[in-house]
């Protein structure tokens, strides 16, 4: 499954955009731009998807309505998301949705739609949803009983995938008691042996792969496994060449922030084949790692089928010469909200890309901060 | 004196030709530089020029269109060189180097051999020549090499990892030294400056 095309109306900091999708998208912007919150777009359809999320609670997870409308929105207009997804077997799907809220400040549906190819399957609100408008309180996507016409979509949607590790959630996972599949790593080492136990064979294979992988860019990392404590707390032990003739086991709350992102993101990139949202893959990791970032996407993309949709500020990244113009969206605020524009429609950043420059020097400064240099005066 | 070679590089798909090249010539590769093109390479020739008092270094860079021939680039780019420096050109671009294996290319690609430049030093833009080539490949992870339309680039999205993929793994530089006088006098140069992996480099007076 992709996404080959997304809208947005009154979506945080966006006012309307229509944004083409590629297999691998490189999302580019200054700070605050909302790379942040078009890739939250995609992850509300999959919260509306998810059998234990629906609507209600992916609007109160965003602060309701009034946070996740945009500030440059005209008043009491709809906030509308809408997708256009190309299932497994090459059929088109649009899903679209528009909400707002009621007198009580309660989310409602004020329409929904599903079109299989050219042919709608659903159309809201219905004869049903004029008779009881309380069922609009819901969205067809997340009820069984409703989505059956077109199931595969909230199939698919439910398996988008999120990722934006923070090392520290990782290593103090008690900070996120109770929450699964957290896009910020707080169950992460709880996927990992849930797995190990369910399904031993691919772990093992995972593990190994990861292992390969880490220690390339860990060169002192000799080995890598998953064990449960006597409380029955899984642990990451890495184990470590250094000057003592025997090495040592380390746990995770040893590792370098680096190797755990590095370890989330890779193991991210092999859990699953539904669309990825990855949030500044880059941080904390060497410049030297981070280049062979996009080469790896391209890669495993092709190999299981998987879209990988990525926001970054990185140079390093972007300096891979096979990225092309079509697959990097440029995020430029304005006074109406934050405009999207495919680099490939920028003719600028075009002639800059056939004039050889790379990628980070065709996009980037057109993204920096006008006055940056006056950070620089910071303290006087 | 160090004992591995700094090593000098336009990018990460050159990188990874240089690394299987210099593993075939058991030299031992130090910290790589990647310059993202000739631009930032040519501007830093000085200082890795200067740093080279301290240990081998080998620059390595296309001759693309800059020069009529290797030599007459060498000496405008680095008349002095210092004694443990090695600037290599290759002649017009590293990927003619690829291209002189042709039976590996040929394979990899999956496009019949006789489609293969046989003498691909004379290439004036070698690398388009592997994308065209793997226009007419069949298989689309290969297809996949050649840019859209409107990317703006030279190279599709698979060109990166193919290409590392391929200089890796099916790539046979002793084999494609004979038909690539460039990289044939590479190797030899490099030969020259390497005995038992480690350069030969009298210490700095």
């Amino acid at each position: 499954m992709r996404f080959f095309a997304l809208t947005l109306e009154n979506w945080r900091n966006f006012r309307t955009v229509k944004v083409p999708l590629q297999d691998r998208m490189f999302l580019v912007g200054p700070n605050a731009a909302g790379k942040s919150n078009l890739l939250d777009s995609m992850r509300f359809l999959r919260d509306l998807a998810d059998p234990q999320g629906g609507f209600q609670r992916a609007v109160q997870q965003r602060g309701g309505v009034s946070q996740i409308r945009s500030l440059h929105a005209r008043q009491y207009s709809d906030v509308i998301v809408s997708a256009v997804i190309d299932d497994a077997e090459g059929q088109r799907w649009t899903y679209m949705v528009a909400f707002s809220q009621d007198n009580n400040r309660r989310p409602v549906v004020r329409a929904e739609k599903v079109y299989r190819g050219d042919r709608q399957v659903l159309e809201r609100p219905d004869g049903k949803d004029r008779e009881d408008p309380n069922r609009l309180s819901q969205t067809a996507l997340e009820q069984v009983n409703s989505n059956k016409d077109f199931r595969a979509v909230a199939e698919m949607l439910a398996q988008v995938r999120y990722l934006h590790l923070v090392p520290q959630l990782v290593r103090e996972p008690e900070r996120s008691v109770g929450r699964s599949r957290d896009p910020y790593g707080g169950d992460f080492l709880e996927q990992l042996a849930r797995l190990q136990k369910e399904r031993k064979k691919t772990f093992d294979s995972r593990m190994r792969r990861i292992r390969d992988a880490l220690r390339v860019a860990v060169p002192q990392l000799k080995d890598l496994k998953l064990e449960r404590d006597t409380r029955g707390v899984p642990h990451l032990r890495g184990l470590y060449e250094h000057w003592r003739p025997r090495a040592g086991w380390q746990t995770e709350d040893q590792f370098s922030d680096g190797t755990l992102r590095l370890m989330g993101l890779l193991w991210a990139l092999l859990d699953g084949s539904a669309p990825l949202l990855l949030e500044e893959p880059e941080l904390s990791l060497h410049a030297g790692v981070v280049r062979y970032l996009p080469a790896m996407m391209a890669r495993l993309g092709r190999k299981v089928g998987r879209q990988v949709i990525v926001s970054s500020h990185s140079a390093e990244l972007l300096s891979d010469q096979a990225i092309g113009a079509e697959e990097v969206l440029l995020l430029i605020p304005s006074r109406e909200g934050t405009e999207v524009e495919v680099a490939a429609d920028n003719s600028e950043v075009v002639a800059l890309l056939e004039g050889g420059l790379p990628m980070a020097e065709a996009v980037l400064p057109r993204t920096a901060p006008k006055n940056s240099a006056q950070l620089s005066l910071f303290s006087e | 004196m160090t004992p591995s070679v700094c090593l000098v590089v336009e990018g990460v798909t050159d990188l990874a030709i240089l690394q299987r090249l210099l593993g075939e010539l058991r030299v031992t590769v130090g910290p790589t530089h990647v310059t993202d093109g000739t631009a930032k390479l040519d501007r830093q020739l000085a200082g890795y020029n200067s740093a080279s008092k301290y240990g081998p270094w080998l620059v390595v860079r296309d001759l693309d269109q800059d020069a009529a021939c290797a030599p007459e680039l060498l000496r405008g780019l680095l008349p002095e060189p210092a004694m443990h420096i090695r600037l290599r050109v290759a002649v017009r671009a590293v990927e003619s180097w690829l291209l002189a294996d042709g039976t590996a290319i040929s394979r990899f690609l999956g496009v019949a051999k006789s489609r293969v430049p046989a003498d691909p030093d004379v290439l004036v833009d070698p690398k388009g020549t592997i994308v065209s080539l793997a226009r007419l490949s069949r298989r689309s992870e290969v297809k996949q090499m050649a840019p859209s339309p409107r990317s703006g680039r030279r190279v599709g999205p698979a060109y990166t990892d193919q290409i590392i993929h391929f200089a890796a793994t099916g790539w046979r530089p002793v084999e494609a030294a004979k038909h690539s006088p460039s990289l044939s006098s590479t190797i030899r140069a490099i030969r020259e400056w390497v005995v038992d992996g480690t350069p030969v480099c009298a210490e700095p007076e």
